[in-house]
């Protein structure tokens, strides 16, 4: 019998914003490599009877779909904004605010997860982790809760207390807890106060193919662009996009000739295009909106240097992406990417002058450049999903048999 | 008859550099690339941790022991460093020195490369180096150690058209093939290219070329059980006594047994509480009472004399760092190649300023710690670097250095006298 995990998650692509979703599907095909039965619940967002449809994507993967208009990097706030747009006796039915949703999504959930046998229940971020509790009690099995990004870093620091307190409920009710980065599991020690024995680090994988370089691929034989510096993430406080700014414009007073590239969408978008006009990067600093994952591959090819500065970035899929496209990167230390990726500049996410002294020095110094993208990509053949999802599988023979 | 005992000890300390920024480059009126503060505080945990006890331990161990002898290659920049931070750790070599039973060997002042590089400006380091010696302790070396013994046939000759009659390399095993390290070798006889002798010539140390010069092996096993094993409690031979320790340095044979290594071994690598000063402290007395004598390296070549010796043929260069034994701890990846090939080319347009502070300072910036911080070799997914290393990582090094670089440009520029128009005809 192979085993069968119970997994409720907010995301899973072609319909995801951010890295959950890619990092999700990832878990989900690797423990599927390791013949793990995965039964995935998901907040669907659509408009008709679409409840209860099981549908296998892929040959043992049972996803179960819940119509709800969550979206996993909600704030009340957010959740009120969208949902003034969609019509009242829908938002009724589905939640009218985010707390009422995500009783919707649990009760919804449950119910319609009673009828599986699991071996294991898995819920991915706050949002689910209620579900998760309750179905663990259902079924009489453990609970694994993991955690891809906390309030904590999404509010840097501020965080809504209402949603503090379910993630905090949800790591105390979990049998164990798997944290996306020793940064992330650092957090939950700290601020949670959850014992550092319950936790293990699994650290995002990478399915990203390592782009090899072919000589002259790059070099057009027309003269060389200027030098493009980009940042990928979504507009919001927690990925540093005003540092980014910041740092441009040290970069820019040193080099006119760079441009900047910021792919990504978010509420932040209209106040970051002010800041950068204030600063007189108006010329120089493309906003480019959000991006495909070809798109986003191009760009990261075409950058000379990219940077990740983000306020507090539990892992960061972004930065192995990029270096999967041959590009030096330059992270925050404030991040889970950084404690996997030796091979690229290290900087606080506040000290933008030292970010700008990095990029200066990656752009002016083509040895340096050379040398971290021969060197970084090596970390993606050790981290593949397929790997990372060995080690959630061990977790999850450990806690079943103790 | 028992082999002698060789104690050879380096002891260095590198100038780090600074958080230089880009902004400060061109500036003109930068006070230094080197951040002082580091280099004063590493400087001065050091003297108390080893140099200051080991010091006092070896002046015990020599006012004890009428027969005991030591040597010593203190790099230039660590008795520059001395005279910064530590006049009290220079004294404490002084006073070794006035025993008569320490010898001091002959490096590059600033522990550099440049014997791979730059054959004047090589000798130019060690003839300064030499001098300062002499100015310091009163003695003249006449045995070359390189920096991190790297070494090949060719050095060997130009050390001894240099006047030495000595050189320190390492004992390999693939040059020795099954052969004791324990006995004074030679290098191959053949002549350098004439330009090559020349500029030897010129600025040769010392008053003579030598006619031979003797290679002493360092026993690597042997000196790194001390260096590097002493205190690994997963090592078969812990806890390492003296008693134990001198019936394997007999049971080799040969003419002399030469343990090299870094001083900070004792009290530094090996702390104190390993027990590592009072395994130093029993090991004179334990080879009085079985008749084992130490020597110089100086001294273990004057008795082997005239008898003939083996040939080490050393083609390739080797050194004494890392499992590899060659350059790749300096030389091993681009950055360190970038650094190196951009340091050097900058040595002419330094030297036509004629201005001194810029040659020091250019100088200092060619000591082999800079690359060595600049190594990827074992920085891997994670691992904890297995090298000690004053900044975060090998890139923080290249940045440093590379700004260091890129503002001694401007400032070598700035100095340099615009040439004179020739005369129309």
């Amino acid at each position: 019998m192979p085993l069968h995990t119970l997994m409720f998650g907010w995301e899973y692509p072609p319909r995801h914003l951010g890295g959950l979703g890619v990092a999700c599907q990832g878990l989900v095909r690797g423990l599927l490599h390791h013949n793990i039965k995965v039964t995935l619940v998901l907040p669907f967002p659509g408009t008709d009877d679409e409840v209860d449809i099981r549908f296998p994507t892929r040959d043992v993967i049972e996803t179960i779909r819940i119509k709800s208009f969550l979206n996993p990097y909600d704030s009340p706030e957010l959740y009120a904004r969208r949902i003034q747009h969609i019509p009242r006796e829908t938002s009724q039915i589905y939640g009218e605010d985010l707390g009422h949703a995500v009783y919707v999504y649990t009760e919804t959930a449950v119910e319609m997860t009673k009828d599986l046998n699991p071996d294991v229940i898995h819920c991915h971020d706050w949002m689910t982790y209620e579900a998760g509790v309750r179905a663990a009690q259902y079924h009489e099995r453990p609970l694994v809760t993991h955690i891809h990004a906390t309030e904590l870093d999404r509010t840097h620091f501020s965080p809504n207390e209402w949603i503090y307190g379910r993630e905090r409920w949800g790591f105390e009710q979990a049998d164990h807890i798997i944290a996306v980065s020793n940064y992330t599991k650092n957090i939950l020690v700290q601020h949670y106060g959850i014992s550092p024995d319950k936790i293990s680090v699994v650290h995002n994988g990478s399915d990203e193919a390592h782009a090899i370089h072919v000589m002259g691929d790059t070099v057009p034989a027309v003269a060389k662009k200027n030098p493009m510096v980009l940042f990928l993430g979504r507009l919001a406080l927690q990925k540093g996009p005003k540092q980014f700014l910041k740092m441009a414009a040290m970069v820019h007073a040193h080099r006119p000739d760079v441009q900047f590239v910021v792919a990504g969408d978010g509420h932040m978008l209209s106040d970051l295009v002010d800041e950068s006009c204030k600063l007189g990067l108006q010329d120089c600093m493309i906003f480019a909106g959000k991006v495909s994952t070809p798109e986003a591959r191009k760009l990261y090819a075409q950058a000379d240097c990219f940077v990740m500065p983000s306020l507090s970035e539990p892992f960061g899929l972004v930065a192995l992406e990029a270096i999967a496209q041959n590009t030096p990167v330059i992270l925050s230390k404030q991040s889970g990417a950084s404690e996997v990726i030796s091979h690229g500049f290290k900087v606080d996410f506040w000290d933008t002058e030292m970010m700008a002294d990095c990029v200066l020095t990656v752009l002016r110094e083509q040895p340096l450049a050379m040398q971290l993208i021969s060197e970084a990509p090596r970390v993606l053949q050790k981290l593949t999903w397929i790997n990372q999802a060995d080690q959630v599988h061990s977790i999850y023979k450990n806690i079943i048999n103790s | 008859m028992n082999p002698s005992i060789c104690f050879y000890f380096q002891v260095h300390q590198p100038y780090r550099l600074r958080d230089i920024r880009i902004t400060d480059i061109g500036k003109g009126d930068q006070p230094s690339y080197f951040d002082h503060e580091k280099n004063r505080s590493v400087f001065r945990k050091v003297a108390e941790k080893c140099y200051l006890p080991a010091n006092r331990l070896m002046l015990e161990l020599l006012n004890r022991h009428p027969s005991f002898s030591i040597a010593y290659s203190l790099s230039g920049v660590f008795l520059d460093q001395c005279r910064e931070y530590g006049e009290d750790v220079l004294n404490s070599f002084r006073a070794l020195a006035a025993t008569g039973r320490v010898e001091f060997l002959a490096e590059t002042y600033y522990h550099s490369l440049s014997s791979i590089r730059d054959t004047q400006e090589f000798c130019e380091q060690v003839s300064l180096h030499v001098h300062t010696i002499e100015d310091l302790f009163g003695q003249t070396p006449t045995v070359f150690r390189n920096t991190e013994l790297i070494f090949n046939n060719e050095l060997a000759q130009v050390a001894r058209l240099m006047g030495f009659t000595g050189i320190l390399a390492e004992g390999t095993d693939h040059i020795l093939q099954g052969r004791s390290p324990n006995m004074p070798f030679e290098p191959p006889h053949f002549r350098l290219p004439r330009e090559k002798e020349s500029v030897i010539a010129k600025n040769r140390p010392l008053a003579k070329r030598s006619d031979k010069i003797a290679i002493l092996l360092k026993n690597y096993r042997l000196s790194d059980d001390v260096a590097f094993r002493f205190s690994d409690k997963s090592w078969v031979g812990f806890p390492l006594k003296a008693e134990t320790f001198t019936d394997w340095l007999t049971a080799g044979g040969g003419h002399s047994i030469n343990l090299f290594m870094d001083y900070e071994t004792f009290g530094e690598h090996q702390w104190e509480d390993t027990g590592i000063f009072e395994f130093l402290r029993s090991l004179p007395r334990m080879w009085e009472e079985r008749g084992i004598r130490t020597a110089t390296p100086s001294q273990v070549i004057a008795e082997w004399a005239d008898r003939s010796k083996e040939v080490y043929d050393a083609h390739n260069v080797i050194s004494w760092a890392d499992t590899e034994r060659d350059l790749s701890a300096w030389q091993g990846n681009q950055i360190q190649a970038a650094a190196f090939r951009a340091i050097y080319d900058l040595g002419p347009l330094v030297k036509a300023t004629g201005n001194k502070e810029l040659l020091n300072t250019w100088r200092k910036l060619q000591t082999s710690d800079h690359f060595y911080y600049m190594c990827t070799k074992y920085w891997n997914d994670g691992d904890v670097h297995k090298y000690f290393s004053p900044y975060d990582s090998p890139y923080e090094a290249y940045r440093r250095y590379s700004h260091a670089l890129c503002d001694l440009k401007t400032r070598v520029q700035s100095k340099t006298k615009p040439k004179k128009h020739p005369l129309r005809p």
